[in-house]
């Protein structure tokens, strides 16, 4: 379903290419499981990556993860490229302990931004040149950085009342200007969670924006670092991305911790969980619909409620199979918990029932939505995000795909059963709100078709050959050092996880890469200088989830 | 045109002959049955209270029906609901429930609002689509007045409701509020002429801006086909200027697809979102109201006011089925149509809608003028 934005082949860069264009500049080679690595001084950030993406093509400043080591600090920024993501390249920057200070990378990925400030937040790195180091996730008065090592828990956060700076306190941005400071949310009814956005509007139009998180950090790294691979991690991804899109998050923890312990799935249960998945992206999608017309039609209308009433019947069948209704807790490292739901047959007709019912709620929403002369003129050119600002932002996903970036990991770095099954990626190259809804409407097309093969594959499964699990040892304990990155493609995009081993049964660092994290810093590139209207139906597009972005 | 032809014809057409309401106001009729109109002026003034407190109250029942009620029942249709249904038949008793609930919150005013207007805001909105209900003539002997500038004086009053709303938008000191505000403002301005212009445009046919003429022109059979006889509503004879109209008042009304004051995903509620309790009721009772006020121009100058089939005595019967069905089509609007963006919507009155309801009032000069 291309739409002549044809893929251009990446030219594979081999190792002994990487080596000659990073050079002298590598001080040695760290590689990780994933990637080669390739370990710079802190001066070189920006030398080296720009090299490596004008030189090698490594556009895609995937992840940067940030953590402490006895005696050093280190950032890993995770490169691999739009063309081809299985090409994947490391470059490592230690600083000293005492003295942690980085080149920053903003300059040549402007996703560093935003990445940078969480290390900064998180960590402790300071990034020299950084344009706008303040932390992030965290309030500005909080004390100390909870990922470093001297970092102590136990000690209250003690910010009396007058010390600490209310975040919607300020209503002047300029008092020279005409312009107007507005405070959008934490709490409003267009911002999809508690999002603040710092808006400075010139009239009606939207001047400046600066989107500010944290609001629901919940520590969802530091408590996967507390709990053991084998299954005390499993539940938390469910509560990262919650709306719906559980089986696709816990699917980005399983396919990182089975490359990590080299865990073999069993054929079938890569086929139930490939059927969860687009599962769940049905329902994630059909709730990205109903709130983005919410946003653009601004009231419960009927493409609302048919949005939840499409998603309710996903939901159900995901309760058939998970027994739950949103946090699935599904998956195992290894399979699955268990078969499909008896009787079989049941559970079957029940989801084909759905999958036949799907074409013609589809024209429905055409014929209410996309058709509709209105939504047309109000999301037709409107948030644009062009395909080169979408890729310095790191936006993957419905996002990129909406933006003409024929980008989608289930293909393109293959996992699970979608290399066996028949579907296409939807790409448009409108770059407008228009554009992203119609990629996810094609998409909940596209993810039916997956499950109606999943489901023909999962009746004619011969009966003493449906292992659902792999034998996993009761103790996963990865070797020290071990480091990989893996992502998948979740409901918003590329949802990858950084794990680095120490040697226990639990992980030494746990980093997650939110699509959303990076789908959201976008939105000043798209909202500046549109209408407030169209900066909420642009928000709406990006179809973020906070538990996601704060994690 | 007069009232013996007007007569004449309906004997003629079959139509129930419907001695024009407007003959007998409702503060005279009162004034007979109970004697008051022997005690001077001050018994006129005692008879002119009692219909207009008669009639404020049947319209304030309505819009305590709707707001509460059928705007949740007609919106759940629609969109595959059910909606109230545990208290009392249909759910209809919810409507005491949220009166005692909105009537019994906390008012929190915030610390910085311009107090006189910030309470003076939700009287005036309210107050000014109250006032608009006197001229209209409601069937079965319910009209308060008959003024020759009727049409006029019911443009005039609703249009204090911007006043209304500008107080509300900037005495909240809140900046969604005062955004809310002005759009308000900008959006009433910009679709109150074309509503005028097209009102004029059935002024033009009828003669006159007597709301009783206008009924009584209406009361002429314009086609008749298999027996069934077409009257001469203006929603018939120029069907244009009825869209046109409706278009307009649903923007002037601040429905959607024209809801921008409000906009509860952009600008939180636009000018009312700091008002609550006895507050808020007032303002959201004076939106509704505007909306049957809306409505009842709409019956009365393109639908023929309370005519309707049966014996005259039905007339507000019709009425109000005329009225609810506006509404109707507000809450039908507001369960399938986007909202506009408020350039967009700027651009819809300026240049779309004043342009066609010019054109529109051009054509009617010159058929109504050739014809006659």
């Amino acid at each position: 379903m291309s739409t002549g934005l044809e893929r251009q082949p990446a030219v594979e860069v081999t190792e002994d290419e990487l080596e000659a264009i990073v050079g002298d500049r590598a001080l040695a080679r760290d590689n990780h499981l994933n990637a080669p690595g390739f370990v710079i001084r802190p001066d070189d950030v920006q030398d080296v990556l720009k090299d490596l993406r004008d030189e090698a093509g490594f556009d895609h400043l995937a992840n940067l993860t940030a953590q402490e080591y006895p005696d050093r600090y280190e950032s890993i920024y995770h490169l691999r490229k739009y063309a081809d993501p299985t090409q994947e390249v490391s470059v490592v920057v230690p600083t000293t302990t005492d003295e942690p200070v980085s080149q920053t990378a903003e300059p040549v990925f402007r996703t560093a931004d935003w990445h940078e400030r969480e290390a900064f937040d998180l960590v402790g790195i300071d990034y020299e040149g950084h344009p706008d180091p303040r932390r992030i996730l965290l309030p500005e008065t909080w004390q100390g950085h909870p990922l470093s090592r001297d970092y102590d828990q136990e000690k209250p956060q003690l910010v009396t009342l007058t010390e600490h700076a209310n975040p919607i306190q300020p209503d002047h941005h300029d008092d020279e200007s005409d312009t107007m400071f507005l405070n959008i949310g934490p709490h409003h009814p267009a911002t999809h969670g508690v999002l603040h956005i710092e808006t400075v509007l010139d009239g009606e139009t939207v001047v400046d924006v600066d989107p500010d998180i944290g609001y629901l950090h919940r520590c969802e790294e530091q408590m996967c670092q507390q709990g053991t691979y084998r299954h005390q991690i499993m539940p938390y991804p469910d509560r990262w991305d919650y709306v719906s899109a559980g089986l696709l998050n816990e699917w980005a923890y399983a396919r990182v911790a089975e490359d990590l312990a080299d865990i073999d799935v069993p054929e079938y249960a890569q086929v139930i969980r490939t059927m969860g998945a687009e599962l769940s992206r049905i329902a994630s999608h059909m709730l990205a619909l109903a709130t983005f017309a919410l946003d653009v039609y601004g009231d419960f209308t009927a493409i609302f409620q048919y949005g939840m009433r499409d998603r309710e019947v996903v939901q159900d069948i995901l309760e058939d199979l998970t027994g739950q209704r949103l946090m699935f807790n599904y998956f195992r490292l290894g399979g699955v918990a268990w078969d499909l739901p008896e009787p079989r047959e049941e559970f079957i007709e029940k989801t084909r029932d759905f999958l036949d019912g799907l074409p013609a709620k589809v024209d429905e929403y055409n014929d209410l939505l996309t058709a509709n002369e209105i939504f047309q003129i109000r999301t037709h050119d409107t948030g644009i995000l062009e395909p080169e600002v979408a890729k310095q932002y790191g936006c993957t996903g419905p996002v990129a795909r909406g933006s003409g970036i024929d980008y989608d990991l289930r293909r393109d770095d293959p996992y699970g059963y979608y290399e066996n099954l028949e579907w296409d990626v939807v790409t448009k190259d409108g770059c407008d709100n228009y554009s992203r809804v119609l990629v996810r409407m094609q998409e909940v097309e596209e993810s039916a078709k997956i499950i109606e093969q999943c489901l023909d594959l999962l009746e004619d499964w011969p009966e003493d050959e449906r292992t659902v699990q792999s034998n996993v040892p009761r103790t996963l304990k990865p070797d020290a050092d071990t480091e990989i990155y893996r992502a998948v493609e979740g409901a918003k995009g590329e949802l990858g996880i950084y794990i680095r081993a120490d040697g226990t049964d639990k992980p030494g660092r746990f980093k997650i890469r939110s699509p959303c994290f990076h789908n959201l810093s976008a939105l000043p590139e798209m909202a500046e200088g549109e209408y407030i209207p169209d900066m909420i139906a642009s928000l709406g597009s990006l179809d973020i989830v906070l538990g996601e972005v704060d994690r | 045109m007069t009232g013996t032809t007007v007569a004449a014809t309906d004997a003629a057409s079959g139509l129930p002959a419907v001695p024009l309401q407007d003959t007998v106001l409702l503060p005279e009729r009162i004034g007979e049955l109970t004697g008051l109109d022997g005690f001077g002026l001050g018994g006129e003034l005692l008879a002119t209270f009692l219909a207009a407190f008669l009639i404020g109250n049947l319209m304030l029942a309505m819009t305590g029906v709707a707001g509460p009620w059928a705007k949740r029942k007609i919106t759940a249709a629609f969109t595959d609901r059910i909606a109230v249904n545990r208290l009392g038949p249909a759910g209809l008793f919810i409507i005491v429930a949220d009166s005692v609930r909105l009537l019994s919150k906390e008012l929190i005013i915030p610390e910085n609002a311009d107090r006189p207007a910030y309470d003076l805001a939700p009287i005036v909105v309210a107050a000014s689509a109250l006032l608009g209900f006197a001229v209209i003539p409601m069937g079965s002997g319910l009209h308060l007045a008959d003024p020759e500038v009727g049409l006029a004086y019911v443009f005039a009053v609703s249009g204090i409701a911007s006043l209304g709303l500008v107080m509300a938008g900037y005495a909240s000191a809140n900046k969604y509020s005062l955004l809310g505000g002005l759009r308000a403002v900008a959006q009433n301005i910009a679709y109150e002429i074309p509503l005028v212009i097209t009102g004029m445009s059935v002024v033009i046919f009828a003669g006159t801006l007597q709301m009783g003429e206008i009924v009584a022109a209406q009361h002429e059979t314009l086609v008749e086909i298999a027996g069934i006889s077409i009257p001469t509503w203006y929603a018939f004879v120029n069907p244009f200027a009825f869209v046109l109209f409706l278009i307009a008042n649903f923007a002037e009304v601040g429905r959607n697809p024209f809801d921008t004051p409000e906009a509860p995903t952009e600008i939180v509620a636009g000018y009312q979102t700091e008002y609550s309790s006895v507050h808020f009721v007032l303002i959201y009772l004076g939106e509704f109201l505007h909306i049957f006020l809306g409505g009842a121009i709409i019956a009365t100058i393109f639908l023929g006011g309370p005519a309707g089939p049966g014996p005259a005595a039905l007339g507000i019967v019709w009425f109000i089925i005329k009225i609810w069905g506006v509404f109707f089509a507000t809450q039908w609007l507001r369960s399938a149509v986007p909202r506009v963006r408020i350039d967009q919507l700027i651009e819809i009155g300026w240049k779309g809608l004043l342009v066609l309801s010019f054109a529109n009032l051009i054509l009617t000069a010159v058929i109504v003028g050739l014809i006659a």
